[in-house]
């Protein structure tokens, strides 16, 4: 199985958000931190309702949480 | 490691010892001329035990995060179970469908085809809990 090819800045974005912990963030999307984990690892594609929810609590467009460098021509 | 990860490892280990204690250690309907309350008995045994080690593994971890064991199942928890069903599904068909074939050709009784469905619900459910955690361990 291979991994996602959609790249997260979750990562930075927490750090700009005084270190948001992977648990904070996961409690305010609604997943476990294993999720928010693998999501950032790039090893889980989250559906677009999280993606949405997750640039909500870092209030960014989603295209500043997620790109899809694939797409690039 | 999450709550349900360490629920998957504890139903596989749970499923894994049972099972090697039940199918081997003690004599099956094939194995005896008539098969007799005796084995009845364990098989009720065993089930009961299953369900005792489940119950009380799982208040153990759930009082250890009680947080993680209160959280709904997300979308990446439900993806690996269905996943991980889905292998197990064709590994439940394939081994009774084998179960019935065997006990057809080579003729056996009641409890010996029992036996045989019951294995083939075991072993589905192994490779069920087995492919969750290796699902847990890549993360998706």
């Amino acid at each position: 199985m291979r991994e996602t090819q959609i790249e997260n800045r979750i990562r930075r974005l927490r750090f700009d958000h005084d270190e948001m912990t992977q648990r904070e963030l996961a409690d305010r999307v609604g997943v476990t931190r294993q999720t928010i984990n693998a999501i950032e690892l790039g090893k889980y594609s989250p559906s677009l309702e999280v993606a949405f929810k997750i640039a909500e609590v870092f209030d960014v467009p989603l295209e500043d949480v997620f790109t899809y460098p694939g797409g690039q021509a | 490691m999450s709550f349900r990860e360490k629920s998957a490892w504890i139903t596989l280990i749970t499923l894994f010892v049972l099972t090697i204690l039940f199918f081997l250690h003690f004599p099956q309907p094939w194995q005896v001329s008539r098969p007799d309350q005796f084995m009845f008995h364990v098989t009720l045994l065993m089930i009961a035990t299953f369900i005792g080690v489940e119950i009380i593994a799982h208040i153990i971890i759930a009082i250890r995060s009680p947080r993680d064991a209160r959280t709904p199942k997300d979308e990446r928890e439900r993806l690996i179970e269905l996943k991980s069903v889905a292998v197990a599904f064709y590994v439940y068909v394939i081994a009774s469908l084998g179960s019935v074939f065997v006990t057809l050709h080579l003729g056996a009784n009641q409890f010996s085809i029992g036996y045989l469905l019951l294995l083939s619900f075991v072993l589905a459910e192994i490779v069920n809990y087995a492919l969750r955690v290796i699902h847990y361990q890549r993360g998706r």
